[in-house]
């Protein structure tokens, strides 16, 4: 009997093993690792020395961009983030009107999610947002100046914010679904009683959004905090001008592959996954307040 | 944990970390595999596969892959696997592969990086090759020395280059000046700065900082690190706020350009120099012929600036050519390099674009074949080794981080967001922090 139990589990564990393998191997003997290292002093090329907590202790105490590449995220994280679903969220409305073409305005406009956070796309910003580009010379055409994108600090991050914000796609997608499940009897009713759009809006459409949209805050914190690639690839690798697109990531991979300092380095990736946990934490925990959830009776 | 399994979870990491910004760090990457040459057995040996990597421009590409293929005709069993790619990108492929010790056999190291790979046992000491798979007769000890770290050499001078000033004498003219004087001053170069800014034309677009500063610093008889390469080599930060100070009034005056008008520089094509609208470039000789192409003009080169240019200028290597500690052909890898080195039919390929020859034979075949700009290139590296002073150790383990630190901080500087007197601080403070691990 046992081994017939056995013979059955078998082929459970079968098919979930390249699954086990995969997170053991890519994931948690990785992260088990880099947990030791950061308690090191490791430079790739010799064998690590453990330090103990310096590598914590420094970040705050005696290292200044670190705290800049702190701010410059939280900054990007809290623009970028509430941009980013308001917009997806405007979009799908519009995407979810009665129109014949509606199947190719969908496609057309998931396409930026889809090439959006790769090379092309960064490169592509860095041209339209350059000295002769496109929004510089809308900028002018409307009697305004034009702006140095990539030489002032503060105007760069907000070009990747921007950036961001166009790869609303996905959100946007689950945005269009749970627009979808909004009851429609919902819109007759209050239709009957006088509500106009705004009303529909703000008593209708939102509360019943709630879940989708702590959905979607939820992931496109944890993906901005992560975000790399247009950093990387805006500011050659360095984070300039001054300093004002180190994102955390970006700073990171400079101190592990530049600087060949990965304890450190893995001491900031512990230090982002604690922070990243306590914001999600805080979300969820608010979410009480404003989340509606329809079967449990409003709660 | 044992050494085998932290290799493969190192490994294992750094393909991550690698997987998750492949697009990034893969740009303008290239990888290709030279025909198999092994298959038309010429000397009868047995096939052997070389991994090659290097960095640089379109140009050095493709030279560097006839050079390779000149060489699989002479020895068909050798395959030569080449892996290149931009400055940026070459070291963010390379160091994931020296944690995963799969480094190539034959690399193209930096004399930033140099300390780094060697001083941490990645590379093969090259001395036992000397004078066995690699000739040396031709090539000076000083050459030769220009790699030397502790007891070994572990870097190959690929050859040498000189600091200078390469300017388009006919923008010179726009700004109203007939000629640079022959053994300028810093005094002369001001005035032309100020010249040029009533003429609505740049100066130049700065001196990259590490490599000025140390430059400054040796006029004065002082280091940018100290000897054991565990602190900074001078203890006056006004030095610091001289150097600096000079340059960051230049931007502020409006005779150099601010750093977010460079920021806009894209490519060689929004190149001020190649516009007309700047005088020219501080910089290493080699970087002279492909600017001069650019340019399309006669350009010239000066000296680096007076007081004390003999004491601040050095021949430095431009680069190396070194074997990882843990290729398994080192011989033939020595082999390709001595080929790269002393073959006059590589060298013509070649034409000194990794710099003046180290080989003095290689430098007398060349002569009749160099273009004008590349002898003006020879003649100035010539006449350096006149008026020159030997180099300075190889920068220190760290020195990539401090230059980090001193491009940010000069940037700032030029910014006017922080004094010159705080940048010094600073500086002193950011490069202690990272050169006191080297204790």
């Amino acid at each position: 009997m046992k081994s017939l139990a056995f013979r059955n589990n078998l082929v459970g564990y079968t098919f979930i093993s390249p699954f086990v393998i995969g997170f053991l191997i890519f994931t948690l003997i990785p992260a088990a690792a880099s947990l030791y290292f950061s308690f090191t002093d490791y430079d790739l090329l010799s064998s690590p020395s453990w330090i103990g907590l310096e590598n914590y202790t420094s970040m705050f105490t005696s290292d200044d961009r670190y705290l800049q590449s702190l701010k410059v995220t939280m900054l990007y994280v809290f623009l970028g983030v509430p941009l980013r679903l308001i917009f997806a969220l405007f979009v799908a409305m519009i995407l979810n009107t009665t129109s014949k073409a509606v199947g190719l305005y969908r496609t057309v406009y998931y396409l930026p999610s889809i090439i959006g956070g790769s090379v092309a796309v960064s490169i592509m910003w860095r041209n339209l947002f350059g000295d002769q580009g496109i929004i510089n010379v809308m900028l002018n055409s409307i009697g305004v100046d034009s702006v140095r994108w990539f030489g002032d600090p503060n105007a760069a991050l907000f070009m990747l914010v921007t950036l961001s914000v166009w790869q609303f796609g996905s959100s946007m997608l689950i945005f269009l679904a749970g627009l979808k499940n909004i009851p429609n009897e919902l819109y007759e009713a209050s239709g009957v009683d006088g509500a106009g759009f705004f009303t529909k809006f703000f008593r209708i459409t939102l509360p019943m959004l709630t879940p989708i949209i702590l959905f979607n805050l939820i992931m496109q914190l944890i993906s901005a905090f992560m975000t790399f690639v247009p950093a990387y690839i805006i500011s050659k690798g360095e984070g300039g001008p001054l300093d004002g697109t180190l994102l955390y990531s970006l700073y990171l991979f400079r101190q592990a592959f530049v600087f060949f300092d990965m304890g450190y380095a893995s001491a900031m990736a512990w230090v982002m996954l604690i922070i990243v946990g306590i914001l999600t934490a805080v979300v969820f925990a608010t979410s009480k307040l404003w989340v509606h959830y329809e079967s449990e009776g409003g709660r | 944990m044992k050494k085998q399994a932290k290799k493969v979870v190192l490994a294992l990491m750094a393909s991550a970390l690698m997987l998750a910004t492949a697009c990034g760090s893969n740009a303008g990457t290239n990888s290709e595999t030279g025909t198999n040459a092994g298959t038309n057995s010429g000397g009868g040996d047995k096939p052997i596969t070389l991994r090659m990597a290097w960095w640089g421009s379109e140009t050095r590409h493709e030279y560097t892959k006839k050079v390779i293929d000149l060489y699989k005709t002479k020895n068909p069993n050798v395959t030569i696997e080449v892996e290149y790619a931009n400055y940026d990108d070459y070291w963010k492929k390379i160091a994931p592969q020296a944690a995963a010790n799969e480094l190539p056999d034959i690399m193209q190291i930096d004399t930033g990086y140099y300390a780094q790979y060697a001083g941490k046992g990645q590379l093969a000491d090259l001395t036992p090759y000397f004078g066995k798979e690699i000739d040396v007769t031709n090539i000076s000890e000083n050459a030769l020395n220009g790699g030397k770290l502790g007891d070994g050499v572990f870097g190959m001078n690929l050859g040498v280059n000189s600091l200078g000033f390469h300017y388009d004498p006919a923008t010179l003219a726009k700004a109203g000046v007939d000629s640079i004087p022959e053994n300028w001053s810093w005094d002369d170069y001001l005035s032309i700065a100020a010249k040029a800014k009533e003429n609505g034309i740049y100066i130049d677009s700065g001196m990259r900082a590490e490599v000025f500063f140390g430059y400054y610093l040796r006029t004065v008889g002082k280091k940018l690190y100290n000897e054991a390469g565990n602190g900074l080599g001078y203890e006056d930060d006004q030095l610091f706020v001289d150097f600096f100070g000079k340059l960051a009034d230049l931007v502020k005056s409006g005779a150099a350009p601010t750093p977010d008008t460079l920021a806009q520089i894209k490519g060689v094509e929004d190149d001020m120099t190649v516009k007309g609208t700047q005088i020219g470039v501080w910089q290493w000789s080699n970087q002279f012929v492909a600017l001069q192409q650019a340019v399309n003009r006669p350009m010239k080169f000066a000296p680096a600036l007076n007081p004390g240019a003999k004491e601040g200028l050095y021949l430095k290597p431009s680069m190396f050519f070194s074997i990882s500690k843990n290729s398994k052909a080192k011989e033939e890898a020595a082999k390709f390099i001595n080929f790269f080195v002393n073959d006059p039919e590589a060298n013509k390929l070649i034409l000194g674009e990794r710099g003046v020859p180290v080989s003095s034979v290689i430098k007398e075949e060349l002569k009749p074949l160099l273009s004008p700009e590349q002898v003006q290139v020879f003649d100035y590296v010539a006449w350096s080794e006149e008026n020159s002073s030997p180099m300075d150790p190889v920068d220190p383990i760290g020195a990539i981080e401090v230059f980090a630190s001193l491009k940010s901080l000069t940037e700032q500087l030029n910014y006017g967001q922080i004094s010159a007197e705080d940048a010094a601080k600073k500086f002193r403070s950011e490069a202690e922090n990272v050169l006191k691990k080297n204790k």
